[in-house]
């Protein structure tokens, strides 16, 4: 059984079907990459595997809890990092870490020393003792990176990962998912970027309509798997005959 | 040149015709269509029925008109602060709350020009949407008859003119701040003009101004020029490029989270405090707020006095109305989050609405106290009265912050404009305030059985509130759980 267990998940918001008969699973060790078009039914997927909303039918285990009925209890086990913006908080990086750390149950001694270490990971230091408002999107998209590692959780969900980071942050970041998963642990990935998946993934779910059509082992060093990940992406998608995302035909109407 | 300027007017018909389609928008995706469409219909039937009660206990038509006007003056006054979140949607700090605003970069337009129609389009909103309906109370004033219509209009007319200078005061405030002037001055020439007023006698006369329709026609031109002149000079002086420097702050989180003998409940508080400490205006926000409630409810207090002769018993009368700023003070203390931000980590919605009634008491106590006891000195109460008007501040604040957190969540500004909400909310103040305030009128000083009856009153709905306050954190978990949305 996987750290992340999914099957035949359905939610509705009224009349309209986000995730319809959702199925899959994610392994120790595994960096699994869920890539699909806007309104697939990534963020709804996430939000019911942390327990933020319930699924309407089937079953969610993670971590062995039952997101659905122990919310906390996954949420204690996990580290998330949003799809949304980071709100406009007037507390410092530090002391935001620190508010973390208490609702986490961490010793002071350590949640300083991971401060310093993601600090100086992300080039953050000097911006440790200013607002997090004050901070660009970027700096804050460090500091929430570093909320959702700082107690060293077995499973990670993170949304659009490498979101407002520069170049040389998206590296190190990248870098960092690989060998975290690597370390026996799992790291989830929801994002639109599919070079990144396939950069740094070793398997990827491909969603559609609510669903998983497709999923694909890749390599996850950095090389091309055989099979270009946006072909399967497009014609895997298209067949799904997704509303907002053009068909093939655009995209090389567009190209041209 | 000339062709310039129309293309200039032409655009700015444009945008502001746009910015109330989406304002339009925004409210009915809000509230759902009918629920925000009844809104002005709940407004005008609680003006008409107070207007018919008030007149049958008694009460003089000046003092009617000089409430209406308070009501439309303090909501201006309110509304003014539009200029805040306008100037925070251009700089996108909330993000896309207003998609024209907050894309204001990527515009040829002047952000001086988008911030002044924006607030034109609040003034005009809310005119229709709040203020016309209020005015419907003329045609109970007038009764049936052909005149109706006109009296209607002229009453309409005569608040929108108070609701706009109480507008424009605010974003005058605001603009000079842009300039770096800062609050406390700001607060110090507004107090001393209101301290100047009632040493040279002139507080009445002043007062009247805000009463276009009972005063002189010289008095309502003043008025309306001064209104516009004010407006247009804050919009010259606001500096669009204003912004503070990166802020930096000590660590005072753990100092305050282990300094609170809250347990595991500290850190939540803590974050609280300290988003309400740091943010534009700090701790002294809830503060202002109460105050401009207790000086427009004194004056309206003169005025009755003045018209009537008739002055409540104070304890009672401001402890029952001074417990109304548990609204603005609950506000204040989730501006800066929402329940999402929090479900990041490990703690339920209930731990949120918890936590949040906890700094609620905190920041609300000294918030009504200060208050309540300037009003029990001022207006020389008795002892009996004054410590019967505490509890019923105690237990009133307690049950509008209760009502409020049941029935709008982590959204208290936005339930105004949906019917259903207000209604409820509305009627759950009146249940308790309208006795109590005819208690407050009646009987002056309160006779050992009233104030034992108001005192129970206090601590009977006070407890209410506290049940309301704590069934808010399951309910409220249980929508979002469903639905994944506030409401």
């Amino acid at each position: 059984m996987g750290v992340i267990q999914v099957d035949g998940v359905r939610k509705s918001y009224g009349n309209v079907t986000a995730v319809n008969e959702m199925s899959f699973a994610v392994e120790r060790g595994e960096l699994y990459g869920f890539l699909g078009p806007n309104g697939a039914g990534k963020t709804s997927t996430i939000r019911m595997l942390t327990g933020q909303i319930r699924p309407d039918a089937g079953s969610i285990r993670v971590l062995e809890t039952d997101p659905t009925t122990e919310p906390l209890e996954t949420r204690r086990r996990v580290g998330i990092l949003p799809e949304q913006q980071s709100p406009p908080s007037f507390l410092t990086p530090r002391e935001y870490l620190e508010f973390v750390g208490e609702i986490r149950d961490l010793e002071s001694e350590r949640v300083n020393e991971r401060t310093a270490v993601w600090a100086e990971r992300l080039g953050f230091e000097s911006k440790l003792e200013t607002l997090h408002t004050d901070l660009s999107r970027g700096q804050q998209q460090k500091v929430m990176i570093t909320q959702a590692f700082l107690h060293e959780p077995d499973v990670v969900f993170i949304d659009e990962p490498l979101a407002n980071l520069d170049p040389l942050v998206q590296e190190q970041v990248k870098r960092y998912l690989v060998s975290y998963a690597a370390g026996d642990n799992a790291v989830f990935v929801s994002t639109h970027n599919i070079d990144v998946a396939e950069e740094i993934c070793t398997r990827v779910g491909i969603v559609a309509d609510g669903h998983i059509v497709t999923e694909r082992t890749v390599n996850g060093d950095g090389t091309r798997a055989e099979e270009s990940l946006l072909k399967v992406f497009v014609e895997r998608v298209e067949r799904a005959d997704v509303r907002d995302t053009p068909s093939l035909g655009q995209l090389g109407a567009s190209n041209r | 040149m000339t062709g310039a300027i129309g293309s200039r007017t032409a655009t700015t018909w444009r945008l502001l015709a746009v910015l109330l389609r989406e304002e339009w928008r925004l409210h009915t995706r809000l509230f759902g269509g009918w629920r925000f469409a009844l809104f002005p219909v709940v407004i005008a039937a609680l003006a008409v029925s107070a207007t018919v009660a008030l007149l049958e206990t008694g009460t003089a038509e000046g003092t009617i008109l000089a409430g209406l006007h308070t009501l439309a003056l303090g909501f201006g006054l309110y509304s003014g602060t539009a200029g805040f979140a306008g100037s925070d949607m251009l700089e996108n700090v909330f993000g896309r709350l207003s998609l024209l605003l907050s894309t204001s970069t990527t515009l040829p337009l002047s952000r001086t020009r988008l911030l002044g129609v924006f607030l034109i389009k609040d003034a005009l909103f809310y005119a229709v949407a709040f203020v016309l309906p209020m005015a419907l109370s003329n045609a109970v004033l007038v009764g049936a008859s052909t005149t109706a219509p006109v009296a209607v209009g002229a009453l309409w007319l005569s608040l929108t003119l108070s609701f706009a200078a109480g507008m424009a005061l605010t974003v005058a405030a605001i603009a000079v701040r842009t300039r770096g002037t800062p609050t406390w001055a700001i607060a110090g020439v507004v107090g001393a003009g209101i301290v100047g007023l009632w040493l040279t006698d002139s507080l009445r006369d002043g007062w009247t101004l805000f009463v276009p329709l009972e005063g002189s026609l010289l008095g309502t031109v003043g008025l309306a020029v001064g209104t516009v002149l004010v407006g247009v000079v804050s919009l010259a002086v606001y500096d669009p490029t204003y912004g503070r420097p990166s802020r930096t702050a000590g660590d005072r989180f753990a100092r305050l989270s282990e300094t609170l003998p809250l347990g595991p409940d500290s850190a939540l508080v803590s974050k609280t405090l300290l988003d309400l400490a740091r943010s534009s205006g700090g701790v002294a926000k809830p503060f202002v707020s109460a105050t401009i409630l207790l000086a427009l409810i004194a004056a309206l207090v003169g005025v009755v006095d003045s018209i009537t002769g008739i002055a409540p018993a104070p304890g009672i009368f401001f402890g029952g109305v001074l417990g109304l700023t548990a609204f603005t003070t609950y506000n204040w203390l989730t501006q800066f989050d929402s329940l999402e931000d929090y479900l990041a980590y490990p703690v339920s919605i209930d731990d949120v609405f918890r936590t949040k009634r906890i700094a609620f008491v905190l920041v609300g106590a000294p918030t009504v106290a200060v208050p309540y006891l300037a009003a029990v000195v001022w207006f020389e109460t008795t002892l009996v009265d004054a410590v019967v008007g505490a509890v019923l501040l105690a237990g009133y604040a307690l049950y509008y912050y209760g009502l409020t957190v049941y029935i709008a969540g982590f959204d208290p500004n936005e339930f105004l404009f949906d019917a259903v909400r207000f209604s409820l909310f509305t009627l759950g103040v009146a249940v308790a305030l309208v006795p109590t305030l005819v208690a407050g009128f009646v009987v002056v000083p309160p006779t050992g059985t009233v104030a034992l009856a108001v005192g129970l009153a206090g601590v009977g709905f006070g407890t209410a509130g506290v049940v309301l306050s704590s069934r808010a954190g399951p309910r409220w978990e249980k929508r979002y759980r469903a639905n994944g949305e506030r409401r």
